[in-house]
């Protein structure tokens, strides 16, 4: 399985994301933003960062980069898209995922490991955890409290597209992180092809750095290619 | 073609917490201004070429439908003018 890795002008997880994609036994490439066609791959990875800067708002200047629009073709047409803390920004600030993530409630940059559980397991990402398991992963963001109107929460609760949710790692009453609602950490599109998440699944992939809960999530997708 | 310049304010949604707006909120009540609330927003302030006042102002709704997102923000057209 092939992935595009892809570059904003501030992008700053990329190398991070293709060295979980590579560790997981994947092929990763850096595509620019000013790309407008993704041939040959079967994954888009959007990475975390500060694209722009986060000027005007987190993730608004990249989701009109050219590259979004074979991004958005590419989610149409049922293949695999991640977004992760900015890349989740950048998908919904697309239109790609429903919603939007403000900033924080405590107003402060919060860098730091949350627990966050594991909601659904019949997607590649999840597929390899329990349902109900609480991982824990890093999380590193001053936009990350999900907004979405009464009727759109309803919708992704309703047809179960909440795949991680804030939760307290050692029984801890104050557990989320940023405000969201719903305790909500990531979310998939109807398909299941489209995730988005505040987590950074692909900095916990490494016994070297004492976090290795991010690692299932990309062995899962391998699997998924193999089935 | 006329110079026109297009201010346009977006908002935060009725209803959505604005934390930023809290914090200016407090401070404002420490220095001993007793404010009801405090809601923080953007300006932006966009010049281009355009015929006429019709087709800048056509030109000004693109710009905020544009850069503002309808999930969390409103946006206004607080002025549009001819500038030198």
């Amino acid at each position: 399985m092939k992935w595009a890795i892809i570059r904003f002008p501030g992008s700053n997880c990329d190398e991070d994301a293709r060295f979980a994609l590579k560790k997981a036994g994947m092929e990763a490439e850096f595509v620019w933003h000013t790309e407008r066609e993704l041939k040959g791959f079967d994954g888009v990875f959007l990475p975390g960062g500060f694209s722009y800067g986060d000027y005007l708002r987190a993730g608004a200047l990249a989701a009109k980069s050219p590259v979004m629009e074979a991004v958005r073709r590419f989610a149409q047409e049922g293949r695999y898209v991640i977004g992760v803390c900015n890349g989740f920004q950048v998908l919904t600030e697309a239109g790609i995922l429903p919603g939007a993530l403000l900033a924080n409630l405590n107003l402060h940059f919060t860098c730091k490991e949350v627990g966050v559980r594991v909601e659904r397991v019949d997607l590649p990402f999840t597929r390899l955890y329990r349902k109900g398991q609480v991982l824990r992963l890093p999380i590193a963001h001053a936009e990350g409290r999900y907004y979405a109107d009464e009727d759109t929460l309803a919708r992704l609760k309703g047809e179960g597209r909440v795949v991680f949710r804030y939760a307290p790692l050692k029984g801890e009453g104050d557990y989320n992180p940023n405000g969201s609602l719903n305790d909500i950490a990531g979310i998939v599109n109807e398909k299941g092809n489209v995730l988005g998440m505040m987590p950074h699944p692909e900095r916990a992939v490494d016994e070297i750095l004492g976090n290795t809960d991010g690692l299932p999530f990309f062995l899962g997708m391998v699997k998924e290619v193999a089935r | 073609m006329r110079r026109y310049q297009a201010t346009l304010l977006i908002e935060l949604k009725e209803g959505i917490l604005d934390p930023q707006g809290r914090a200016v909120e407090g401070v404002l009540r420490d220095l001993g201004h007793p404010v009801e609330s405090v809601r923080v927003g953007k300006v932006l302030e966009v010049v281009f070429q355009e015929e006429n006042l019709l087709k800048a102002e056509e030109k000004a709704k693109v710009l905020g439908q544009t850069l503002a997102n309808p999930v969390m923000e409103t946006w206004t057209l607080e002025a549009l003018k001819e500038v030198p």
